[in-house]
């Protein structure tokens, strides 16, 4: 029998990971058997807040402690999210999908591999129509991204059309969702995405594609005749950044 | 080489998370020395002296039960539980299937135990195993203060390097014990129940 599918789900603090994790179970929970494993940074705050929509049996939902590094527990050392998974999965499973939510991080945290099967960054349109252009890995290359909160846009003045083609420019074909909490569409769209992703990962093809630490950047090269270029360091390029 | 991996907090298996009971302590940079010599001189030489049996190749899971009785507080036990699972995961992948057997027959899976076979397979000694095993509980009480409170890291580190002295000499004892010992710190056990209840904590213990 296959483990559950692992995804990961980041992005900043207040993007509203936690309540897209809801209402994305919510829609799945039907017929596709679901765990949640949280990362809070300062309280277990998340786990409760998703037990109290009562979405999911209270005990599909686990807490992990990080000790402030949020970052770490998801990328360097991701052995307390494994076993919670791993825990869940034999207390509660077999269970199809574990959304692990990372505790709310910067533009650069990103999931191992060797922890998510997917992920999903979440950014949202009160933190700024200009963050999709600032990128990151996770908004470049995380297998899908969700533009959240849309139906704040016009409250904060937010572009979302210019959120998107931003994020579409940079992302190379990976998807772009834009959601709100108010707007079905969106979260049906993930929940479809979500049931895509499982269907591969039960036919044994899913391959878990690291979005990589590091965002694409750009090098004015001095003494070369052309501008410089923008690139990533996902194949591997090397070299010195003291030019 | 294999005894500063593993002693290394770089080598994944979740250290980062625990404070070892310096959060449910709430100390001062100032308490930091006086801490660190009362739960090394009880708990700290208890690991340490389990570790050090396991990696002389004592009958693991004796020790496991053994630890347990020496062990109260269900928080702990089951952080303990967890991190020896994690260290298994890194023993797995330097040692295939050498501790399959013991993995499959142990509920418990105790750090100090698990500590003790990779020692072991590692080809350490049991008084450097218990050496290990009481630095590591220094150094992730001494990792988490500055996270909790107004302290220089480099005051933490002096103080670290100054308990060189003292896990000397409990390692000493840890191997020299012709039973293990039963030192216990009671207000610790009390902290971590209360600690792991309490919703607004950072480290998992």
């Amino acid at each position: 029998m296959t483990r559950p599918m692992r995804i990961g789900v980041a992005g900043p603090v207040g993007t509203g990971k936690s309540s897209l994790v809801a209402a994305v179970c919510g829609v799945l929970a039907a017929d596709v058997r679901i765990g949640v494993v949280t990362n809070d940074i300062y309280t277990d705050e998340d786990a409760r807040f998703l037990r109290s929509t009562g979405v999911l049996p209270a005990e599909r939902i686990v807490a992990v402690q990080t000790g402030c590094c949020p970052h770490t527990a998801i990328r360097d050392d991701v052995s307390e999210n494994l076993q919670a998974v791993e825990e869940l999965d034999l207390r509660e499973g077999p269970l199809d999908v574990v959304l692990v939510e990372s505790g709310g991080d910067n533009l650069t945290a990103t999931f191992s591999p060797a922890l998510a099967d997917v992920q999903i960054f979440v950014l949202d349109c009160a933190g700024g129509d200009d963050v999709p252009r600032k990128g990151g890995p996770g908004v470049a290359r995380a297998d899908l991204l969700v533009i959240n909160k849309t139906d704040l846009a016009p409250y904060v003045g937010a572009d979302v059309g210019l959120m998107l083609s931003d994020s579409t420019a940079v992302r190379d074909g990976r998807p772009v969702i834009a959601a709100s909490l108010r707007d079905p569409a969106g979260v049906d769209g993930i929940a479809a995405w979500v049931r895509a992703a499982l269907a591969e990962h039960r036919a044994g093809s899913l391959v878990a594609r690291d979005p990589g630490p590091m965002a694409p950047h750009h090098h004015p090269e001095a003494g070369h005749a052309h501008d410089g270029h923008t690139h990533s360091h996902e194949d591997g390029h090397v070299h010195d950044h003291a030019h | 080489m294999l005894d500063l991996l593993l002693a290394d907090a770089r080598t994944p298996t979740g250290g980062f998370a625990h404070s070892n009971g310096v959060e449910p302590a709430d100390i001062e940079p100032a308490e930091l020395e006086a801490f660190l010599r009362g739960r090394l001189s009880t708990t700290g030489l208890v690991d340490a002296a389990v570790a050090a049996a396991a990696a002389r190749g004592e009958e693991p899971l004796a020790l496991e039960a053994a630890w347990i009785a020496r062990t109260p507080s269900a928080p702990i036990r089951d952080a303990a539980r967890r991190q020896g699972r994690s260290l298994l995961r890194v023993a797995e992948r330097l040692w295939p299937g050498a501790l399959d057997s013991y993995s499959a027959a142990s509920a418990g899976t105790p750090r100090p135990v698990v500590l003790g076979l990779c020692g072991s397979l590692a080809g350490l000694s049991a008084r450097r195993v218990a050496q290990l095993c009481l630095y590591d509980d220094a150094a992730t009480c001494c990792a988490a203060m500055p996270k909790l409170g107004a302290v220089d890291a480099l005051d933490v580190t002096a103080v670290l390097a100054a308990s060189e002295g003292l896990i000397a000499g409990l390692a000493d004892r840890a191997v020299a014990a012709r039973e293990l010992p039963s030192a216990a710190a009671p207000l610790l056990d009390l902290r971590s129940v209360a600690h792991h209840e309490n919703h607004r904590r950072l480290f998992a213990t």
